[in-house]
């Protein structure tokens, strides 16, 4: 049975570990590059100091590589390939052109026949996104360092141990499509779909919440939440004491502080000096109040974020097996 | 050895085609006492037709005490079986002869005496003469 | 007769989407038999067969497959052989991975050297990928990987459809070889009455989802008989136990009839039917059945379970 999964998907798996080796020789020597300049720039040295303001090695660092933001893209789509061109055709291509029921008539059982394949196929999936993983997070820790957001689109899911869960959950959408759709090509379609629904809504809607976000209030002129320490702030408001909010992030309409405030000049009046609005700002106590997540939270999240994604891909391959093993033929 | 064939049109089941085709051939002498007669597997090989008929058509010779299955081995003709005496077989068709003479005297063609034959044939089968 | 059967089908029905494929379906296939299954397109032939592998689950009644229920029992499998219509074959594969499939997928039965001889016999290149292979060499494959797994029950659906000729006789001489190698039980739908005729033993009609015909050949043959002449009612003949079609033109009568007896009306000439005559008669005529009376023996089979 390994022997026919092997014949039957060497190609799949070729092409996989063919994309893999691409992927590798661009991730490395690049990767290389990016850590020489991280650390012969100063940026590395300045940041291992807690407290230092590094803003502007920073930013020339981080300008110097924003050519590369193309690839995020590129990675993020990587996990729903598997699903696409490993997981739908499991089932689907073999129902296509009829051979399952060669396949299912032998002396193995469906069940013996759909589990091999589905081991196999994860095992793989597993060690192939792995090592994807690995590499890219070592690969983007310089620029994850510099900008100080972990938790931003593009980097949480691309580092950690996420890409691996989704990679998993993909293949298992894919098979479980296949295996539901009996076509290859609308099983691929479908599985692209579902995949990019489930972790938009998860990522907009389910990952915020994983726990209780903190709420912090700071000065108007202050700066957010402890800097370099990685928090994920959800949103920014400017309340005044009472906490009635005047606006969304760090923003005051003149005309509402002019309303409040009746000794500052008129907005007719011209150029209005900066003390008499620190005077109305303080008088009103009008202060900044940000919800987040603290930094440290980083791996809880990943941990929380995996376990969904795999409980789903785990779940979609029961039904698969199940499917497979009562309904189809 | 001989071969067996088959002949669709003939109306005649399968496996009384080869019983009749065992018995005309040790009739003829084409096949004598002790000789083996084709195995189920290489009749079937040969006319594609079910084993199970051809194991019926020996089983039927057998009866007959024309052959005899040696266990292993095969079919083979029995040493008993033989064909009249060869004078019988020239005194019949002297006597056939004459009477297609005056078949063909009375105006029938080679058609209708081949259709009479058969006919007449069929009735002794079904009679159980032949 | 006392052999066991090969596949039973009680009250059988198989429901698709919207329609019924297979319904009310009883049969019985006894064991060591070359049975025709045979019926228009649509009559559940297919259905029937995929049911007896397990690759489909009833909707209704029971099917036992050499006395196991098929799809529940893992040790149905090793013992079936199937070659499914349209014979698929992975294409890519060469023929050598094709037999190569065959013994890893039937561990502990595969027959290589078989295998390797009904190759040889079809002059079939080891090397060749099966997508290129003609209609005859791919049906050679499926048989050859079919019976290498040493089968008791050989199912094949319209394996000759898309054979030319000369094909589908080197075909039914392979598989008759290997019936004899294998003593297997075979069951093989198919439109092509002549062919069947040759090889089959016994007979399965079926018509709309049901059985309408069963029973061996040549007891079919003997009962049936078509009676020409000249026309009149028929009511009542001796030795005809039902009529099963009839056409009359304005002088003449034809009838295909079941018989209990010898006719000896001399107004009717009486001639024997092949199987042909005897499957398109009942075919035309969907509500005539011709039956085995219920056994018996069934009921003594409950009893000891």
């Amino acid at each position: 049975m390994n022997w026919l999964t092997w014949r039957q998907h060497r190609a799949q798996f070729l092409f996989g570990a063919a994309t893999l080796a691409v992927i590798t020789l661009f991730l490395v020597p690049s990767g290389l590059g990016i850590w020489h300049t991280f650390r012969s720039t100063g940026l590395a040295g300045c940041l291992a100091v807690t407290g230092r303001d590094c803003g502007d090695l920073a930013s020339t660092f981080s300008d110097r590589y924003t050519g590369l933001q193309f690839t995020i893209p590129l990675f993020m789509i990587l996990p729903a390939l598997l699903g696409v061109f490993w997981g739908a055709p499991l089932v689907a291509r073999e129902i296509e052109q009829g051979t399952h029921r060669l396949a299912w008539t032998q002396g193995l059982t469906r069940l013996r026949w759909m589990s091999t394949k589905v081991v196999t196929l994860v095992l793989a999936t597993l060690a192939g996104a792995a090592v994807f993983a690995f590499l890219l997070s070592w690969w983007s820790r310089p620029f994850v360092a510099a900008s100080d957001n972990r938790f931003s689109f593009g980097v949480f899911d691309l580092r950690g141990i996420v890409p691996v869960a989704y990679a998993l959950f993909a293949l298992a959408a894919g098979v479980a499509a296949g295996a539901l759709i009996r076509r290859t090509v609308a099983a691929m379609g479908a599985t692209l779909g579902a995949y990019v629904a489930v972790r938009t809504g998860i990522e907009l809607w389910a990952r915020p919440h994983y726990e209780a976000a903190r709420t912090i209030s700071y000065s108007f002129f202050g700066s957010g939440p402890h800097p370099g320490s990685g928090d994920w702030v959800l949103s920014t408001r400017t309340v005044d004491r009472a906490g009635h909010l005047l606006g969304n992030g760090q923003s005051l309409d003149f005309n509402v502080l002019h309303a409040r405030c009746p000794d500052l000049p008129g907005p007719s009046s011209g150029f209005v000096s900066k003390a008499p609005i620190q005077a109305c700002i303080q008088r009103l106590g009008i202060h900044l109040q940000a919800t987040y997540q603290p930094g440290n939270r980083y791996w809880l999240f990943q941990g929380i974020e995996s376990a969904i994604f795999v409980g789903l891909a785990l779940g979609l391959l029961a039904f698969a097996v199940w499917w497979v093993r009562r309904k189809v033929a | 050895m001989i071969q067996f064939r088959l002949d669709r049109r003939l109306g005649v089941s399968t496996y009384l085609q080869i019983v009749h085709q065992v018995r005309h051939a040790v009739r003829l002498g084409i096949l004598r006492p002790g000789d083996q007669l084709p195995t189920v597997k290489e009749v079937v090989g040969s006319l594609a037709i079910n084993p199970n008929t051809v194991q019926k058509a020996y089983r039927e010779l057998e009866h007959d005490g024309l052959v005899e299955g040696r266990p292993g081995l095969g079919t083979f003709v029995a040493p008993t079986a033989g064909g009249p005496p060869p004078s019988s077989h020239a005194l019949l068709r002297r006597s056939l002869e004459r009477w297609l003479r005056g078949a063909f005297d009375a105006g029938l063609d080679a058609e209708d005496v081949r259709a009479l034959f058969e006919t007449s044939m069929h009735d002794l089968q079904k009679e159980g003469v032949a | 007769m006392t052999t066991p059967a090969a596949l039973t089908a009680t009250a059988l029905g198989k429901r698709y989407r919207g329609h019924w494929g297979l319904r009310d379906c009883s049969l019985e296939i006894p064991a060591g038999r070359i049975s025709a299954l045979v019926g228009p397109n649509g009559a559940g032939k297919t259905t029937l067969l995929h049911l007896a592998t397990g690759l489909l689950a009833p909707t209704a009644g029971t099917i036992e497959t050499l006395g196991r229920t098929p799809g529940e029992d893992p040790d149905l499998l090793p013992r079936i052989g199937f070659m499914a219509q349209d014979v698929p074959l992975y294409r890519s594969f060469r023929v050598r991975e094709m037999l190569e499939f065959g013994r890893r997928t039937n561990p502990g039965r595969w027959d290589a050297e078989l295998a390797q001889g009904r190759m040889d016999r079809a002059s079939i290149d080891l090397d060749q990928r099966a997508g290129t292979l003609s209609g005859g060499q791919r049906a050679q494959v499926a048989l050859a990987l079919a019976l290498a797994k040493r089968p008791e029950l050989l199912l094949l659906d319209e394996p000759l459809a898309a054979l030319d000729p000369l094909a589908r006789r080197e075909f039914l001489k392979a598989l008759m070889e290997g019936a004899v190698d294998g003593e297997v039980t075979v069951v093989l739908s198919s439109h092509l009455l002549t062919d069947l005729e040759r090889v089959c033993d016994h007979l399965v009609v079926l018509s709309g989802g049901r059985t309408q015909v069963a029973g061996d050949i040549e007891g079919l043959l003997e009962a049936h008989r078509v009676l020409t002449g000249p026309r009149r009612d028929v009511d009542r003949i001796e030795g005809v136990a039902a009529v099963v079609q009839q056409a009359t033109t304005d002088r003449q009568s034809t009838l295909l009839v079941r018989t209990d007896g010898p006719i000896i009306d001399p107004a009717w000439s009486v001639h024997r039917v092949d199987l042909e005559e005897l499957v398109l008669g009942y075919l035309g005529q969907p509500n005539a059945t011709a039956l085995p009376a219920p056994r018996l023996a069934r009921t003594g089979a409950e009893v000891s379970r």
